[in-house]
């Protein structure tokens, strides 16, 4: 199975952001980069696909000379090669706008499976994977948890609200946006950064792609969330107040 | 003169006796190359040490005169079967002239003569030896095989034998003192004497007793330095994934083990139920020569060492500070995991969620950076900017822990109590400690690089730290990477000032537990007592200073999953309560969340837990300008 996973480099998750002069993008002078976490789930999910029935997994991302290290991270967690848009600015783009893009690398490559996660993690607009789909030409689901190959495609399980599921078959080609959450992600090893060296890493730039189009949606202006708090006291014995820690924690809080 | 005893050889041997006694030789040589000359091919078929240095060699000759020669090891760890095997082994060192001159004798090359002057006195000498070896033999053959100590492990047949042939050779060499005549005894004696010792040396190489040859090597040839982790080299070097990664040192150590059980006895994984054996370890590793040999790619966690015990290492050290023949244990535990975890082969739940915390993040707590950041403002603690005396070091505990924060705090104040120049970095990642023990290069190698270049950039000078696995990685880990500033530990810094701060002697108990990488680690055993003692009397754990046992953290293990077995922090927890003590005091802020949580464990009427550098701000003045 031939598969590609389109992967994006967001700020790590405690940078410090600020708004750069302008009040348009964010400050990018003093943040760390790192990969958005439901693409890497995308990618293990490449990966553990890769491992058991074979094939090809090929990592796509569009973005500036930095995104290189994000593309060679998962060059080190087993993809086989990287393709590399290089664009300064993605910022300025919309989600039509990356799509084309990253259907113009992916298209000539006839993958069976194109995986990305559901959404970023700095924009959050969750619409890069569905469009992709559409100018591909293939059917997608979203919101994946897991995918398992079957004879006669996929079977994928789709995370609902309220922790409802919801099960599918597909057949193939297809394209999946991936839910965070669903596999374990593997660590980076030597062994995986030694072995990405000699791997094919191809660069193309945007302009050699010839797509320039004028966003449809633009970006007037951004801004930092307003500060609140609020405290919850859980009534009730120790063990009802405890039992009503661990579900919030778990419902409200996520860190469980 | 005349007084010495003299001893009494044959005057003449005929030929067939020299004959026989050549035939005899030559088998009994041989016996031992049978055995000996493979190991010695596996030794040095291993690949070579990619950092051996022969030079500075003066402590190597320190440590040979001292553990080898003089046997302190030995003796200081284990007093009464360390002072009968030092008798055996000085008995040896003397007899080694006896003996060649012995089987020169019958070649009619003899060069001690029995009569003679220099021959009585040195025979006389000899024979003082030979009693005092016999009667230690003896005690140990009783030791060995009545009183039977579980860490010498079964019992074994050679053991028996060997301790009979030592004790012959001495009864024969002694005997031969009295019996002048007829010259058939003599000639008896001196038989009984030369198949004693030509039976000895082939089971040399086949039994433990093979230290005899190698461990004066393994003492000598060791890598000296403390639980150091070697560098990889090149890029097909993992660690120890298979024999073919094995060094010389390493097989050399395999070969050298003379399974006293020391190691084991101290081991802190092995007293609490875990599958971790380090002398099983060792042995395991000889088993794995043995069969594959040191050019295999059969991995070596697999038929004789599995990966769970690799992975209950808290790399304590006191296997490694026990050993009496130079084996490495930490290397070798911590070479093990980096064979599995660099090549991914490590699956387990917890780790994956440190080093993927780690890759993006800057903390093993895996908690967002903005919270050191708060931490730091709130206390006004200023950004280190080259002109200050100290960087203080904060550590994942220090920066990110509540009570590791608070021992922190503590030292701030006497800082500033003491008007010494301080600063935090602004930005600063895990020192690398837990993941350089649990054997993950890459990110170790990324996390050292990231902290080596802020110091550079913020022109660090020194640093203080409350951490001794922050301060043992940056003085030593680090090196691989570049140059690290000087490091103190605060109890290093705090025992420089204990004059300048407020004592206050009280009848309180106080018992000091070591941390491994403050006292094997580092050899600051006296520094932390001084500042424990500014607040009461010092009382000692049974096992303390250099046996001390670990709380249980090290090694990476305070982020990994329960472990098996009893929980090493509650053992020690409950030895250190039942000094009487009031104060339990620490000085690192791992052994002190162990503790924490296992007398809590313990409930009521517990010591009270405090780090050094709480005791000695304790008495400061409540509120002091920063
Ligand atoms: S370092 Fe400590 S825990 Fe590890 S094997 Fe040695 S004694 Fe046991
Ligand atoms: S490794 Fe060292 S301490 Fe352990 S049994 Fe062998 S010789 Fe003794």
């Amino acid at each position: 199975m031939k598969i590609v996973v389109a992967i994006k480099q967001v700020p790590n998750r405690d940078a410090p952001v600020r708004i750069a002069a302008g009040g348009k993008w964010i400050d990018e002078s003093d943040l760390e980069w790192a990969m958005n976490e439901p693409d890497a789930h995308a990618l293990e999910e490449a990966l553990q696909l890769k491992e058991q029935h074979g094939g090809e997994v090929i990592v796509v991302s569009a973005g500036p000379e930095r995104v290189a290290a994000t593309i060679r991270e998962a060059l080190a967690k087993g993809a086989d090669r990287g393709l590399h848009i290089v664009s300064d600015d993605l910022g300025a783009r919309d989600a039509l706008g990356v799509a084309r893009l990253l259907a113009a690398v992916i298209k000539p490559e006839n993958p069976d499976l194109v995986l990305t996660g559901l959404q970023s993690e700095d924009l959050g607009l969750g619409q890069t994977g569905v469009i992709l789909a559409e100018l591909l030409g293939l059917p997608h689901a979203t919101l994946i948890l897991h995918v398992e190959k079957t004879d006669a495609g996929l079977k994928v399980k789709r995370e609902l609200e309220e922790g409802w599921f919801q099960s599918i078959d597909m057949s193939l080609p297809a394209l999946l946006t991936m839910q965070s959450g669903g596999n374990k992600l593997r660590y980076a090893t030597l062994m995986g950064i030694k072995r990405a060296k000699s791997k094919e890493m191809r660069a193309v730039s945007a302009a050699e792609l010839g797509i320039e189009l004028a966003p449809v949606v633009t970006l007037e202006q951004i801004s930092a969330p307003k500060k609140q708090k609020s405290t919850q006291i859980l009534s009730g014995s120790a063990k009802e107040a405890a039992a009503a820690l661990v579900e919030k924690l778990k419902t409200e809080a996520r860190v469980l | 003169m005349n007084l010495l005893p003299t001893l009494t050889e044959p005057r003449h041997f005929v030929l067939w006796e020299r004959a026989l006694f050549a035939a005899l030789a030559g088998a009994s040589a041989y016996g031992f190359w049978r055995r000996f000359g493979p190991i010695l091919g596996r030794i040095l078929q291993s690949k070579k040490d990619p950092d051996f240095r022969l030079f500075p060699i003066t402590k190597r000759v320190r440590d040979f005169v001292w553990e080898v020669l003089l046997e302190a090891k030995v003796i200081r760890e284990r007093p009464l079967a360390g002072v009968a095997h030092a008798l055996v082994f000085w008995a040896f060192c003397v007899f080694a002239l006896v003996t060649l001159n012995h089987c020169a004798a019958i070649l009619g090359l003899g060069f001690l003569d029995p009569a003679g002057r220099v021959g009585r006195i040195y025979f006389a000498v000899a024979a003082l030896f030979a009693i005092a070896c016999a009667v230690a033999i003896a005690c140990l053959f009783v030791r060995r095989f009545f009183v039977q100590p579980q860490w010498l492990g079964r019992l074994s047949w050679e053991s028996g034998l060997i301790a009979l042939l030592i004790f012959m050779l001495m009864a024969t060499y002694l005997a031969a003192f009295f019996v002048a005549a007829p010259a058939g005894a003599v000639r008896a004696l001196w038989w009984a004497h030369t198949l004693a010792l030509l039976a000895f040396l082939p089971l040399i190489p086949h039994t433990k007793h093979l230290h005899l040859v190698l461990s004066p090597f393994s003492v000598f040839l060791s890598r000296g330095g403390f639980a150091q982790i070697p560098p990889l080299r090149g890029d097909e070097d993992f660690g120890l994934v298979a024999g073919k990664d094995l060094t010389r040192l390493v097989s050399l150590q395999a070969y050298s083990c003379v399974e006293c059980g020391r190691c084991m006895e101290h081991c802190p994984a092995n007293a609490t139920g875990k599958q971790l054996n380090p002398k099983e370890i060792v042995l395991g590793l000889r088993g794995y020569l043995d069969e594959f040999g040191p050019a295999s790619e059969e991995p070596l966690l697999g038929k004789y060492a599995s990966q769970q015990a690799a992975f209950e290492c808290t790399t304590c050290g006191a296997c490694e500070f026990q050993c009496p023949v130079g084996i490495e244990h930490v290397p070798i535990l911590v070479g093990l995991r980096r064979g599995a975890v660099n090549t991914g082969a490590w699956d387990d739940a917890y780790g994956a969620k440190l080093f993927l915390a780690l890759e993006k993040g800057s903390n093993a707590l895996g908690l967002s950076t903005t919270e050191r950041d708060k931490f730091v403002e709130k206390n006004a603690l200023s950004i280190f900017d080259g002109t200050q005396e100290y960087c203080l070091w904060l550590g994942c505990m220090g920066a990110y822990d509540p009570h590791g924060r608070e021992i922190v705090l503590a030292l701030v104040r006497i800082m500033r109590h003491l008007g010494t120049s301080f600063g935090v970095l602004r930005k600063e990642k895990c020192s690398g400690d837990p993941v350089r023990r649990l054997g993950n290069d890459f990110l170790f190698q990324q996390l050292a690089e990231a902290n080596l270049d802020a110091m550079v950039q913020n022109r660090v000078k020194k640093i203080v730290s409350i951490c001794p696995h922050c301060v043992r990685t940056i003085q030593e880990d680090w090196k691989e990477f570049g140059t690290p500033p000087e490091v103190e530990h605060h109890s290093e810094f705090l025992a420089k000032f204990a004059s300048q701060l407020p004592s206050f002697q009280s009848q309180q108990k106080i018992v000091f537990h070591d941390p491994c990488y403050l006292g094997r680690y580092r050899n600051a055993y006296n520094e932390p007592r001084q500042v424990a003692a500014l607040a009461g009397e010092l009382v000692e754990a049974p096992r303390s200073r250099e046996r001390s046992f670990c709380c249980g953290a090290g090694g990476g293990l305070a982020f990994l999953g329960e472990e098996r077995g009893e929980r090493v922090s509650h053992v020690r927890a409950a030895e250190l309560a039942a000094t009487g003590a009031e104060v339990i005091a620490a000085a690192c802020p791992f052994c002190n969340t162990m503790f924490r949580d296992a007398l809590a464990a313990r409930g009521g009427g517990a010591p009270e837990l405090m780090d050094i550098a709480q005791i000695a701000a304790r008495r400061l003045p409540e509120r002091n300008a920063g």
